[in-house]
């Protein structure tokens, strides 16, 4: 007997995306996740661009993540014409990132996941049954909106953000602002931990979860030089600029995303992949909340992916605070971007962005035009490790007897839980 | 009976659809004065019959999938609202490029293999293929343009929307002008305002991603550019990375 689960358009994911998976004589034949998202062919029109107009124009890959891919684009550029950034624009850049961490990661719990946990079809029928979360969650979700806003100038597609540093330095006003909003925040972060406190996590799916991330090169959690990746008990390390050693990227019919695999097989970049490898890091309120959460790592389910997250938002939330009292406390230095010479040269880098880890890589001319542009995505890197997951959660869950509606409603959990952001991956790859 | 709308993304970066949902002051007064019946960014369950009052269309239209879904859209609604610069100029997946798309795509995938299948067409804009009620131009479109333009629709009136340049907005912040005091490429003589002159405010030069303003001129810009030594084909290219569909057209003013 065959059974087909079939699901045309996932919804509450960003971009266009379908799940097909075949079930034949019990056991799991076929599994797809297909990418539709029309092409865009970014990284091959911006072939030729000046290294002034690229980062403007790579940011449009993806809204929610356009704060980590113009920050990460910058860095690539910086690392080609050797550019030392200050430690200033370094820890205004941290902020930024842990304001895209809060942002991110509360509209993926609180909007687009928590409605599968408590079995409503939206946010806005939860609003209807328990409006005080939303409302956290939205506040949340904003105070994550006002750090990128007060750092990179526009919530969506930042405008200020230049190379080597920013076109204008946040004021004293506004740095006091934002400790006022923060220090809220941790108010609300606690009230959106007792909401997710009393949710059973279901644990349909049991599969081990190979993890991937940077290795935070010092106290920002989000930037380092070199990647480590789990399996099983060991660990190994691969430079950024290697990268390519990592993900390892070739192209699948069903799909317009390219597909990332080391050794052959799949891994995955995320939150929960962050935690499991660098969440000793994690302390204060955070630690709290992982312990309320009860999430217990390595873990084997990939729905706690939404709890990781929860917890991560938590820690951002303080670190975000604690960074811009430490600016208030020593005072903004009044730095202009460093000049710099334009030339032909090759950079790298990579960041984590709140769905995990981005690459970005540049080759440019001597007049400092885009001669060959990379990047890949966290959700091109998880798309084989999704359809492992969908795999594993089908077989288990048709051994079970479950019924074809009980499987796809797992299904869509399951793509869901990694938080993909299917424009980010049809970036396409390589020019 | 509140008014139902639809809210729908094409091929594009779901910046609307963010700046939708992060309108997180007015999202519930938002939902309270309508009925958010399709919308399957932010719901599992859709209506996707019934008639809509209006249509929020972000993105543009990449393949055949995307144009049947717009004329259906089209057909459902009485009002169709393009939002973002995807949806009202193409945007910049429509942008010149250095080599024709099927160059770019064989360099991107290779000749031949699984690529070669797919339906890949030039990004058009939503009005190249139906017709459009309202535009709210921005890459992304602005948070508090979108509430006017909707507190305005659901009460039987036509948004009013900026017809002047960006220039006119930087003005009146009183910035600096970095066209003319500082030589820099601005595009904000010729793109429509809305945006508060941003990006000028934090000393950086306008992209035009808002796209061009009525009977811009374009051709006085690039004089003043060359006048700046900057090469034309550069020009061109940086004038024409938010909107290149509608210029093509001639119908916001020509590009030598």
């Amino acid at each position: 007997m065959t059974r087909t689960i079939n699901i045309h358009h996932l919804a509450r994911v960003e971009g266009h995306g379908g799940i097909q998976v075949v079930i034949d004589g019990g056991q799991v034949s076929k599994v797809e996740f297909d990418v539709f998202e029309g092409i865009r062919l970014l990284e091959g029109l911006v072939r030729g661009r000046s290294l002034e107009d690229v980062t403007g124009i790579v940011s449009r890959i993806c809204a929610i993540c356009s704060h980590s891919h113009s920050i990460t684009s910058l860095q690539a550029i910086e690392d080609a014409l050797e550019i030392e950034v200050t430690p200033q624009t370094r820890k205004l850049r941290d902020l930024a990132y842990h304001g895209a961490n809060i942002e991110s990661h509360a509209l993926h719990v609180f909007v687009l996941a928590l409605p599968d946990l408590l079995g409503h079809p939206s946010v806005i029928s939860l609003a209807g049954s328990n409006p005080k979360a939303v409302a956290t969650a939205l506040r949340l979700k904003k105070l994550g909106n006002t750090i990128q806003e007060t750092i990179g100038g526009r919530a969506v597609h930042p405008v200020n953000y230049v190379i080597g540093g920013f076109g204008k330095l946040p004021s004293t006003d506004q740095l006091l602002a934002l400790e006022k909003d923060l220090t809220a925040g941790l108010a609300d972060c606690w009230s959106a931990i007792e909401v997710l406190r009393d949710i059973e996590v279901p644990d349909f799916v049991c599969a081990p979860i190979r993890c991937a991330a940077l290795v935070p090169e010092d106290e920002a959690f989000f930037f380092g030089k070199s990647m480590e990746l789990s399996d099983g008990g060991a660990r190994q390390t691969i430079p950024v600029q290697d990268y390519r050693a990592l993900t390892n990227e070739y192209l699948v019919p069903h799909s317009h995303a390219k597909r990332s695999a080391h050794d052959q097989r799949s891994y995955m970049v995320g939150a929960l992949a962050r935690l499991t490898l660098h969440g000793n890091r994690v302390d204060g309120l955070a630690r709290k909340a992982w312990e309320e959460l009860r999430l217990a790592l390595p873990s084997t389910n990939i729905l706690m992916n939404n709890i990781a997250q929860a917890v991560e938002m938590v820690y951002s939330v303080e670190r975000a605070l604690h960074l811009v009292q430490d600016l208030l406390r020593t005072g903004l230095a009044p730095e202009s971007p460093p000049p710099y010479r334009v030339r032909a040269g090759r950079g790298t880098a990579a960041t984590e962005a709140p769905r995990g880890t981005l690459f970005y890589s540049y080759e440019f001319d001597a007049e400092g035009r885009v001669a060959a542009a990379d990047v890949i995505t966290p959700t091109a890197q998880n798309l084989n490790h999704i359809e492992d997951q969908l795999r594993a959660a089908v077989q288990q869950g048709a051994e079970a007897g479950a019924s074809d509606l009980m499987l796809e409603q797992r299904s869509a959990m399951i793509a869901r839980a990694y938080d993909p952001c299917i424009s980010c991956s049809v970036h396409l790859v390589r020019s | 009976m509140k008014p139902k709308i639809g809210i729908f993304g094409l091929s594009g970066c779901w910046g609307e659809q963010i700046v939708i949902l992060n309108c997180e002051d007015q999202l519930l007064d938002i939902v309270g004065a309508t009925e958010i019946v399709d919308f399957l960014g932010g719901s599992s369950v859709n209506d996707v019959e019934s008639p809509l009052a209006i249509a929020f269309v972000e993105g543009s239209v990449a393949n055949e999938r995307e144009e049947r879904q717009l004329r259906r859209i089209r057909e459902r609604a009485g009002l169709v609202v393009a939002c973002g610069t995807c949806a009202c100029f193409g945007g910049i997946a429509a942008m010149d490029a250095e080599q024709p798309r099927e160059q770019v795509i064989c360099q991107v995938y290779g000749s031949g293999g699984p690529a070669s299948a797919w339906d890949i067409r030039p990004h058009r804009p939503l009005a190249d293929f139906v017709k459009v009620d309202v535009a709210l131009p921005g890459c992304p479109m602005e948070k508090s343009e979108f509430l006017r333009a909707t507190a305005s629709l659901l009460n039987g009136d036509i948004p009013q929307l900026p017809a002047y340049p960006v220039c006119l907005e930087c003005k009146m912040n009183e910035s600096d002008c970095l066209l003319v005091s500082r030589g820099l490429p601005c595009a904000g003589p010729v793109t429509t305002a809305g945006c508060g002159a941003r990006c000028p405010g934090y000393n950086v030069v306008c992209i035009g991603c808002r796209g061009p303003v009525e009977e811009c001129n374009i051709i006085s810009l690039q004089k003043i550019l060359e006048e700046k030594e900057l090469k034309a084909a550069e020009i061109k290219r940086k004038l024409r990375t938010f909107a290149a569909p509608a210029l093509d057209r001639n119908e916001r003013g020509g590009l030598a």
